[in-house]
């Protein structure tokens, strides 16, 4: 599969300041502990409102510090594990015979093939949790600061159906609603320009992903399974990402621009948690 | 700061392992672990992109010629996230040694740091060897 390479840091950033300036400062929108249970909005469903913090890719780091001194990895003492804890290993989604190969040579050539790393928007599933959340009666904005640039996902909760003139995109078209305290969220119209998982999983323009996203009083809780019967044997049921209060806040992603590629000297993989 | 450097694959097991580091990993492809290199100069110039943080040491030889390193680090926001700024790194002109591993395919100075030590002491380790 060869890419389109559309710059992600493209995506209009106007509407994510008008979400971040719309929230309280950090400090207020830490969940109430645990003697206060779930929060709830005022419509009385979770509110899932926060910045969040999943444990993986950037938010691996667990820095130490010693006066003016900082580590980051590679320290003496190692750093403390993430306040999210390990995410967990995810199993691969299965592909029907015939792909089977595609699959593989796309994994052996990840180099050359993979859009994300040529700063192409990750997809969903593969942009993991949402970093962000702010939700109000009737819509959810899910905001991402990824290494690919900042992504934001619109997902109306007032029972609309999915938009029927967008042309298809990189995250795709969201819609959501309420399963008791989970909020459930299907998303397709999607390109077929993005990746499943670091490992040659290509999809169709027919991807459709839901994913389940609740709370309690301090996690949030994410998955994901994705169903895309033309090349996948099965839908894909990713394990259970849970992720934390954030200390640091989110902010505008500086550009991508891949410089290293043309200095690999062999198909060395790469490992791109969210 | 007492530290030591982490064998790098056992950086990148680890990470595997933990879904950990750069959100964009590709020091095992790029850079030679055994070509271990120590710079001394001044930090002249810090491209804040991603996926790879660039930080750019002038180092003057004994007749003055400068050579500019280019030195390839991690993702923007785990920098961030550590507290430290691209201001931070340049340390206000001081003199900073930099330990990194040089490109496998040959690239003159360029390489993957490891640590920035300054003048007055203090220093940034960003990666295990």
């Amino acid at each position: 599969m060869r890419n389109t390479p559309t710059r992600a840091s493209n995506l209009p950033m106007v509407l994510v300041g008008l979400c971040l300036a719309s929230v309280a400062p950090l400090s207020a929108q830490q969940p109430a502990g645990a003697a206060g249970g779930v929060p709830r909005s005022a419509d009385g469903h979770p509110d899932l409102s926060g910045t969040w913090d999943n444990g993986a890719g950037i938010d691996f780091v667990r820095p130490t510090k010693e006066g003016e001194s900082v580590c980051i990895f590679g320290c003496a003492a190692g750093a403390p594990p993430p306040a999210a804890g390990p995410a967990p290993r995810q199993s691969s989604p299965q592909y029907r015979p015939e792909f089977a190969a595609r699959v593989a040579d796309l994994d052996k050539r990840q180099v050359q093939e993979d859009p994300v790393l040529r700063c192409v928007a990750p997809g969903v599933p593969r942009i993991g949790p949402p970093d962000k959340i702010v939700q109000r009666a009737g819509e959810a904005v899910f905001l991402y600061e990824d290494v690919s640039g900042s992504f934001f996902r619109i997902v109306p909760t007032d029972g609309r159906p999915h938009p029927t003139n967008n042309e298809p995109s990189f995250l795709g078209d969201a819609v959501g609603h309420w399963e008791g305290d989970t909020l459930v969220v299907e998303t397709k119209n999607f390109n077929d320009q993005t990746w499943l998982t670091d490992n040659g999983a290509f999809h169709t323009a027919d991807l459709r992903v839901v994913e389940r996203v609740s709370r309690t009083a301090d996690t949030l809780e994410w998955t994901a399974t994705v169903h895309d019967p033309a090349v996948l044997a099965a839908p894909w049921e990713l394990a259970k990402r849970v992720a934390r209060p954030a200390g640091v806040e989110i902010v505008e992603s500086p550009p991508c621009i891949d410089r290293s590629l043309e200095h690999m000297v062999d198909d060395s993989h790469h490992t791109n948690p969210r | 700061m007492a530290r030591r450097f982490l064998p790098l694959l056992s950086l990148l097991g680890a990470l595997a392992l933990s879904t950990g580091v750069g959100a964009h990993h590709s020091v095992a492809g790029q850079f030679d672990q055994a070509k271990r290199t120590t710079i001394t100069g001044t930090v002249s110039k810090v491209d804040w992109i991603n996926p790879h943080v660039y930080i750019y040491v002038d180092v003057a030889d004994e007749r003055g010629a400068v050579t500019t390193w280019r030195l390839e680090s991690l993702p923007t926001a785990m920098l961030r996230k550590a507290g430290l700024t691209s201001e931070m790194i340049k340390g206000g002109g001081q003199k900073v040694t930099a330990a990194a591993l040089m490109a496998r395919n040959g690239t003159p100075n360029l390489a993957w740091l490891l640590n920035l030590k300054y003048e007055d002491g203090h220093e940034y380790t960003l990666a295990g060897e």
